[in-house]
C-alpha cells in the first residue's frame, strides 16, 4: 500500500494524485465495514497512519455541538443531525441538500486504542484519530552482539 | 411540512462541460436556494473549503460559485477503504431576478456557504392598496 507523499511545491497536481489515491480504494471490498455500508450517511474516507485508523468524513452545517461520537470495541459511531437554515421562505428554487437525524456504526478491523481517541471537526470534516493500542504498535527490536 | 426522510449519502456530481485548465476534479456542491419577499438565500455545501478559498462572483446575471480544497489534510495517509473523492467546487447559476450587486454577502460556515442576494428596489413585490371608487 503506498503511502501518499506530496511534493511541497505544487499543490495542484497533488489534488489530483490524491484523487488518483483515493479512487484505488473506492469502496474497497477487502474492507469489511459491518453493518452500515456505502450510501449510508455520512460518507466516510478510511485511512492508515503509523499512530492507527483516521477516519475522515465529510459532513458540512453540523452543529458540533449536536455530533456524537462513541466507540466499543473495534465499532465506532457516529450520531448527528443536520438542520435546515432557512425559516419563512416564500419560496423554494433548489432543495438538493440532505437533512435529517443520521447514525452510522462503522466496524474496525483492528485493536484500537478508543480511550485515546480524538475527534475534530472543521470546515464540515469531520476528523476521528483513533491510536492502535500499545500492544500492536511497530517496535524497533534491538539486536545483540553474541558475546 | 414534508416527513423527515431517511439521511441517505449520494454520489458526487463532476462538473460537465467546461474543462478546467488546472488538473484535478470539479464536483458540483449541493444547493438549497429560497426566495424571501426581499432577497434570494443560497445555502451550497462545499465541506473542506474554508472561508479563504471560497469565492462568490455574480457578472452578467451570472452567480459563480468556486471552492477550493487543500490536499495537504491528507499528507502521509494511506487509504484503506473509500467512499467519496476529494476535489474542489464548481457551480453556476443564471439569476433571473433583479439583484442589487452591491449588498449581496456571503459567509462560509461549517463547510456552507451562505449567499444573501438581496432583490433591487423596484424588484420587491408591492401590496397595491385598492380603493373603494
Amino acid at each position: 500500500m503506498a503511502l501518499i507523499r506530496f511534493d511541497a511545491f505544487d499543490p495542484l497536481s497533488n489534488l489530483l494524485a490524491l484523487q488518483q489515491e483515493l479512487e484505488r480504494f473506492i469502496r474497497n471490498p477487502a474492507f469489511n465495514l459491518g453493518p452500515s455500508g456505502y450510501g449510508a450517511y455520512p460518507p466516510i474516507n478510511i485511512f492508515e497512519d503509523r499512530e492507527g485508523t483516521v477516519i475522515i468524513s465529510e459532513i458540512p452545517g453540523l452543529d458540533p455541538s449536536k455530533l456524537e461520537i462513541s466507540g466499543a470495541g473495534r465499532t465506532v459511531t457516529i450520531h448527528g443531525e443536520r438542520k435546515r437554515e432557512e425559516v419563512n421562505a416564500t419560496g423554494y428554487h433548489r432543495r438538493e441538500r440532505p437533512f435529517g437525524e443520521f447514525s452510522r456504526s462503522i466496524q474496525l478491523p483492528n485493536d484500537l486504542d478508543m480511550a485515546q481517541a480524538t475527534a475534530k471537526y472543521e470546515n464540515g470534516v469531520l476528523t476521528l484519530k483513533i491510536p492502535k493500542v500499545e500492544a500492536a504498535r511497530p517496535r524497533q527490536i534491538t539486536v545483540n552482539a553474541a558475546s | 411540512m414534508m416527513p423527515e426522510q431517511e439521511i441517505v449519502t449520494k454520489e458526487k456530481q463532476q462538473v460537465q462541460g467546461t474543462e478546467s485548465t488546472r488538473p484535478g476534479r470539479y464536483y458540483v456542491p449541493d444547493v438549497d436556494i429560497c426566495e424571501y419577499p426581499d432577497k434570494l438565500m443560497l445555502w451550497a455545501d462545499m465541506p473542506g473549503v474554508s472561508e479563504k478559498n471560497v469565492e462568490v462572483m455574480l457578472k452578467d446575471s451570472t452567480l459563480t460559485l468556486t471552492g477550493t480544497v487543500s490536499p495537504e489534510t491528507y499528507n502521509n495517509l494511506s487509504p484503506v477503504y473509500t467512499e467519496y473523492n476529494v476535489g474542489n467546487y464548481f457551480r453556476q447559476f443564471a439569476l433571473n431576478e433583479d439583484i442589487d450587486e452591491s449588498r449581496i454577502q456571503a459567509r462560509m460556515r461549517n463547510g456552507v456557504l451562505e449567499v444573501e442576494l438581496p432583490k433591487r428596489e423596484h424588484a420587491k413585490p408591492r401590496k397595491i392598496e385598492v380603493r373603494t371608487a
